[in-house]
Order: structure tokens, then C-alpha cells, then sequence
């Protein structure tokens, strides 16, 4: 008899990782909305945007499949809450994307000469943030098999304090940036002031959910 | 006879449906191919079954019913045994058509308590007996559990935890073996009359030694590449390192004494230096492709621990069908009931074989399913739970109580996943245990008392 296939339920891992990578697809198109942003090219950021706003949908659709599918009979290795944690957190990515992008669309933006350069590492630095989480969200089977300890551990634990580096560099960025708009913004109008600084901080934002992501999967390790 | 022939089915059955729940695990996790497993199972079936199985087998003639109250008239016993046996049957093809999780041990300690109960009246039954039998089906479980848990655990911390996974299974190895074959030996050395239990434990050790030193040298000559980076620093001396800067701000934050309190940040800051140094020089980046080499190590331990459970499973089931039978048949051949007759030699073998023809004929068809359900049991958590399982069953072999071996696999495969090893178990299997545990002994009961009641109108 069956008695003993029944026995293991649905892991609710390998539903965790595709959920990841539907958002690595959203953060994917963010490139190339940066780069239109800095180009000022309207008709490219809508694209683009309605594009990641695409992508967002289909990522909600699969949080809300491992969701229905997480009972609480179900016995797992790691906390239920702890899963749903890292799950909202990774949505929470895909909709922070979504909200940069949506911001884009407001209007034209208007960056002060001294800030471009700025700028620019601040977009690359948060998408590599994110590209650093994803790797941890990756590396999961192999903590499955290692039962969270050992050197697979020190490995993620080493990937987690890389993502906390980036999230500081981009925080110094951001202060820097918003430093030279409040002194050298006197001349602009307020909306387009308000859209600079408004984007500035979602774009760090992003940097931040990583880190507070790699964190999570970070609590769930045994160190010695 | 009509009896034989029952016997030989329920055989048939127990291999065609039970042993799946033994050898699947091996199979989906790779650790056997298909035609490995069921060779395999057959010869340790048949050997569990004809070496170890006269202790349960009595138990079930014997144990649970007296049968001196039938002394008026045998004939009634005969038929209820053989009731009990034709009832055991039809209630498990019934389970089986409707995907039902039926214990067969459970299914006949039912209908003989169900014939003698209600055939015998309540003193036929040996009521001390069923209280132990009853407290085996809770404990059993429990037992291949925490073994488990146990297994786990020593394989978590020595091997999984350890910073050269390989070098610590290579280590390890032997002590598993040696766990296995001295189980193994034991049970089968303290099961002779001829030798003193301090004779017995000290031959199994020395069996379980033998056959360490022999893994040993086989795990020795696997060789590995050595988990050094190209600058000749390991990530053990990182970790140490770190282990040592701990150790140090400790001391810095509770010393009180001025004098040396500039001498230790002193050290505290070179040695801070050192490893972060050390640290970006190591890269645990390659270094976890290493977890593979250890599952391939326990793929020989899950084969090893595999056969031990069908071993185990051929001793404790065999009973099933074979215990009744030789009650019937002492009954018949010498035409009295005594309470002293043992289990014949080649009754066992016939029970074995039913087995074995009851796996190569639909057995393998029912592990093939299984095995490719069950495709996350790694070689580690397989032995782990195997083991376990293995053991518990085993030694309800010993004490001649008839447990479900089914049951003792689950108990041990929960054991392994609250260790943390596991994916994803369904607790609702805990209740669906519960209730077969609640239905089955009535059922077969009633089953086996109408049996019996037809029979009589056959025969009498």
C-alpha cells in the first residue's frame, strides 16, 4: 500500500524559488528603465513600466498559490512563519519594482548635472543587491540538504553580510544624493524636486527589502 | 490443505503489498535500482522469515488465545484460526481496492481476538498478552522515532555541521556498520539457547567490529581533493579564527584590570585584522558540491540499512500468515491442543516463499510506484529512518511481539523530519493512522467471527 508515499507533503521550497525568480524577471526589466530615466525617454519608461507591472501580477499569482497550499498540517524544517516572511518579503520586491516604475511615469526627471554619476551607480548598486538575495534564495536546496548548518551555512552567511555591504554603499549614495538636490535644488519647480527625491528613496528601498531578506534566510541557520 | 493455502496467500499478500513500504525509500532515492531491490528483498525476506519469524509466529498460534479452552472440541479452533486467516484476507483486498491503509498485523491480531472473544468467550483470550501487543503498536513507533531522531542527529552534527563533510563521513562510516551488523547478530545470537547473553553481545561486537574494519578500508580508498583554496588557507582556520576573536572580545569586555586593557585591544585589533584577511581569502564558493560526495558514501549504508529492514520485515510478518496455520496444523497432525508445540522449520520456508513469489510477482509493481513518489528521502535521511525503523522492528522480533512494520517506518521517518531533515511532512498521516488503529481490530473481528460461522456450515 501507499501508506508510505503519503506520507511527504508538497515541499513548499522549490514553489519559493520559482516565486523568486518571477520577481528576478520584474527587477530584470529595471535596467533598462533606468537607463530611459536618465534619457528622459517617456515612451521607452511607459513600456517598460507596463511590462513590470506584467510581470508583478504574475508573481502575485504565484504567492497566492504557495499560499493556499501551505496547511498548517503540514510539517516543515523551518518555522510557517518564518516561510511566509521570506515570501512576503520577496513580494514585497516585486512591488517596490512596480512602484518605481509607476513613479517614472509621472513625469520627466530632472537630474542636476552633479548628481548623474550618482545616480547611475545608485540604480546598478540596488540591482545588484537584489541579484545578491536572489543567490541566497537559490542556494536554499543546498541549506535543505545540510540540514542549515555547516559550511553551506557560513557559505549564505558569508552571502548575507555581502548584502548588507551593498545596502550601506547605497545607503552613503542616497544621503549624498538627496545632500546635493536640497543644496542645489532652489531652482527647481516643486513637483520635479518632489519626483527626484521621491525616487531616490524607492530606488534605496530596494536595497533595503534585500538585506532585510538575506536576514531572514540568514535567522534560519545554525552557526556555532 | 484448504489452511496451506490460505497461509500462502496472506503470504502472497504481505510480499506483494508490505515489503513496498520497506524497500520504496531505497528506491526513490536511487540508492537501489528496481531489480536490486526486489533481489534483494526476496533473499532478506526469506531469510528474516525463516530465521528469526518462529517468535512472533508463536505469539499469534499461541499467545493470544489459550487454545486448551477448545478442548472439547479442536475442530472449532481449526476453523476459527482458519476463519481468522480467510477474514485477515478478504479484509485486506478489501483495503487495497479501496486505497485504504490496512495493517496486516493489526488486521490478524484482530480477527483472532474476534474468534476467540466471541467464539471462546472472554477468558479464551490471554488478555495480558493483547495489553503487551497493544502497548508495542504505541510504543513501537515512538521507539523507531526517537532512534531515528538519534541517527539524524549524529549524522546533522558529526557530518552535515562538520567543515569537511567528506572526511567526517569517511569517519563515520565505520561506526554505522559496525551499528548495524552488531543489531543484526544480536538479534540473531541471543535468539539460540546454547549461548549466554555475555557471549552473545561479545560475539556481535566482534562481528560489528569485522565487518567495520572491512568498510573502513573500502571508504579509505575514496579519495577526495582536499578542501584547500589555491593560497593554501582552509576554511576551517577561518571559522577558527573567528571562534578565537569571540573568545577574545569576551575577555576584553570583562576585564576590569587598566594594566592589560590596551594590551588585549591591542591583540584584539591585529587579530580582527587577521580575519577579516583570512576570511576574504577563503571562498566557501566551491566548496558545497561536497554534500554529494556524502550522500554517495550512504548510498552503500541505505543499501546496507534496506536489507536489515526487509530482514526485519520478513521476521515480524511472516507471522501473520504463518501463525495460524501452525496453530491449525499442531492441532490436526497430533489431534490434541497443547500449549507447548513449536513452529515446524519448513512451515517458515513456506511462509518465506509465499513472500518472496507475493514480491517478484506484484510486489515490485507497488515499489516501483512508490519509489518514484518518494524522491526526497536522500541516502542520509533514508539510512537514518531505515535504521531505525529496522531496529525497533527487530526487536519486537525478539520479544515476539507483532508489530506493524508500516507504522514503525512512519514513526521513523517522523523522527528524521523533527531532526529538521525533511522537506515537508503530512501530519494529517498521524490521524489517518489513528483511525485505521481505531477500525481495523473491530472489523476484522466481526469479520473473522462470520468466517468462522461460515466455515462451520462447510465442514460441520
Amino acid at each position: 500500500m501507499l501508506t508510505i508515499a503519503k506520507l511527504f507533503g508538497k515541499s513548499p521550497f522549490a514553489p519559493l524559488q520559482t516565486h523568486m525568480d518571477k520577481v528576478a524577471s520584474c527587477i530584470g526589466e529595471l535596467p533598462a528603465l533606468f537607463q530611459a530615466l536618465v534619457a528622459q525617454d517617456m515612451k521607452a519608461i511607459e513600456r517598460v513600466s507596463q511590462q513590470i507591472s506584467r510581470l508583478e501580477h504574475e508573481a502575485d499569482l504565484t504567492k497566492n498559490d504557495i499560499r493556499t497550499h501551505l496547511p498548517r498540517t503540514l510539517f516543515l524544517p523551518v518555522d510557517h512563519g518564518e516561510l511566509l516572511e521570506i515570501l512576503s518579503l520577496q513580494d514585497s520586491l516585486a512591488d517596490q519594482a512596480e512602484k518605481i516604475a509607476e513613479r517614472s511615469t509621472m513625469r520627466k526627471l530632472q537630474l542636476l548635472p552633479e548628481m548623474r554619476e550618482d545616480f547611475s551607480s545608485l540604480c546598478t548598486k540596488v540591482v545588484e543587491a537584489f541579484w545578491l538575495a536572489h543567490k541566497v534564495i537559490k542556494e536554499l536546496e543546498e541549506l535543505l540538504e545540510s540540514s542549515f548548518g555547516g559550511i553551506e551555512a557560513q557559505k549564505v552567511k558569508g552571502m548575507v553580510e555581502q548584502i548588507a555591504f551593498h545596502e550601506y554603499e547605497t545607503s552613503q549614495l542616497q544621503n549624498h544624493l538627496i545632500k546635493c538636490l536640497y543644496q542645489g535644488g532652489d531652482a527647481m519647480p516643486y513637483p520635479a524636486f518632489h519626483l527626484c527625491l521621491s525616487l531616490i528613496e524607492e530606488i534605496g528601498r530596494l536595497a533595503c527589502i534585500s538585506e532585510e531578506l538575506g536576514n531572514r534566510v540568514r535567522m534560519l541557520l545554525e552557526l556555532k | 490443505m484448504l489452511t496451506l493455502v490460505l497461509g500462502f496467500y496472506m503470504a502472497w499478500n504481505i510480499g506483494a503489498n508490505d515489503v513496498a513500504n520497506a524497500m520504496g525509500t531505497s528506491v526513490g532515492s536511487k540508492a537501489l535500482s528496481l531489480r536490486r531491490a526486489v533481489f534483494l528483498a526476496a533473499i532478506f525476506e526469506f531469510a528474516g522469515a525463516f530465521f528469526l519469524g518462529a517468535n512472533v509466529s508463536e505469539t499469534i498460534q499461541k499467545g493470544i488465545i489459550d487454545p486448551t479452552i477448545f478442548q472439547s472440541d479442536p475442530m472449532i479452533f481449526v476453523l476459527g484460526m482458519m476463519g481468522s486467516l480467510l477474514a485477515t484476507g478478504a479484509a485486506l483486498q478489501l483495503a487495497s481496492y479501496f486505497g485504504l491503509p490496512v495493517s496486516t498485523t493489526h488486521a490478524i491480531v484482530g480477527a483472532v481476538l474476534g474468534f476467540g472473544a466471541c467464539i471462546g468467550g472472554i477468558d479464551a483470550v490471554n488478555w495480558r498478552e493483547l495489553g503487551w501487543i497493544a502497548s508495542s503498536w504505541i510504543l513501537s513507533p515512538l521507539l523507531s522515532g526517537v532512534l531515528s531522531y538519534a541517527i539524524f542527529s549524529i549524522i546533522q552534527r558529526k557530518i552535515l555541521f562538520a567543515l569537511d563533510p567528506i572526511e567526517s563521513t569517511q569517519k563515520m562510516a565505520p561506526f554505522f556498520v559496525f551499528l548495524c551488523f552488531t543489531v543484526v547478530a544480536l538479534t540473531l545470537c541471543s535468539h539460540r539457547p546454547d549461548l549466554s547473553t555475555k557471549l552473545a553481545i561479545g560475539l556481535s561486537c566482534l562481528i560489528g567490529l569485522a565487518a567495520a574494519m572491512a568498510s573502513r578500508l573500502v571508504v579509505q580508498r575514496i579519495t577526495t581533493p582536499s578542501l584547500q583554496t589555491a593560497e593554501g588557507v582552509t576554511p576551517y582556520q577561518a571559522v577558527s579564527l573567528e571562534k578565537a576573536l569571540h573568545h577574545l572580545q569576551r575577555v576584553h569586555l570583562s576585564n576590569r584590570d587598566a594594566a592589560y586593557s590596551s594590551e588585549i585591544s591591542n591583540v584584539l585589533g591585529h587579530l580582527q585584522r587577521l580575519t577579516d584577511t583570512v576570511r576574504k581569502k577563503t571562498s566557501f564558493l566551491y566548496s558545497t558540491n561536497r554534500y554529494q560526495g556524502v550522500e554517495k558514501i550512504f548510498v552503500a549504508l541505505q543499501i546496507l540499512s534496506a536489507c536489515l529492514v526487509a530482514f526485519a520485515h520478513g521476521a515480524n510478518d511472516v507471522a501473520n500468515a504463518i501463525g495460524p496455520v501452525a496453530a491449525v496444523m499442531s492441532v490436526l497432525k497430533n489431534n490434541t491442543l497443547s500449549t507447548q508445540s513449536a513452529i515446524p522449520a519448513w512451515l517458515l520456508a513456506i511462509g518465506g516463499a509465499g513472500i518472496v513469489i507475493g514480491l517478484a510477482t506484484w510486489g515490485w509493481r507497488v515499489i516501483e510506484t512508490v519509489g518514484k513518489k518518494i524522491t526526497e528521502l536522500t541516502p542520509t535521511r533514508g539510512f537514518s529512518a531505515e535504521f531505525g525503523a529496522a531496529a525497533t522492528i527487530l526487536l519486537a522480533s525478539k520479544l515476539g511481539l507483532p508489530i506493524s512494520t508500516t507504522h514503525a517506518l512512519i514513526g521513523a521517518v517522523f523522527g528524521v523530519g523533527m531532526a529538521r531533515g525533511l522537506k515537508a511532512l503530512n501530519l494529517q498521516m498521524l490521524k489517518e493512522i489513528l483511525v485505521s488503529w481505531i477500525m481495523t481490530i473491530p472489523f476484522c473481528a466481526l469479520l473473522s467471527v462470520l468466517a468462522f460461522y461460515l466455515l462451520k456450515l462447510c465442514f460441520m
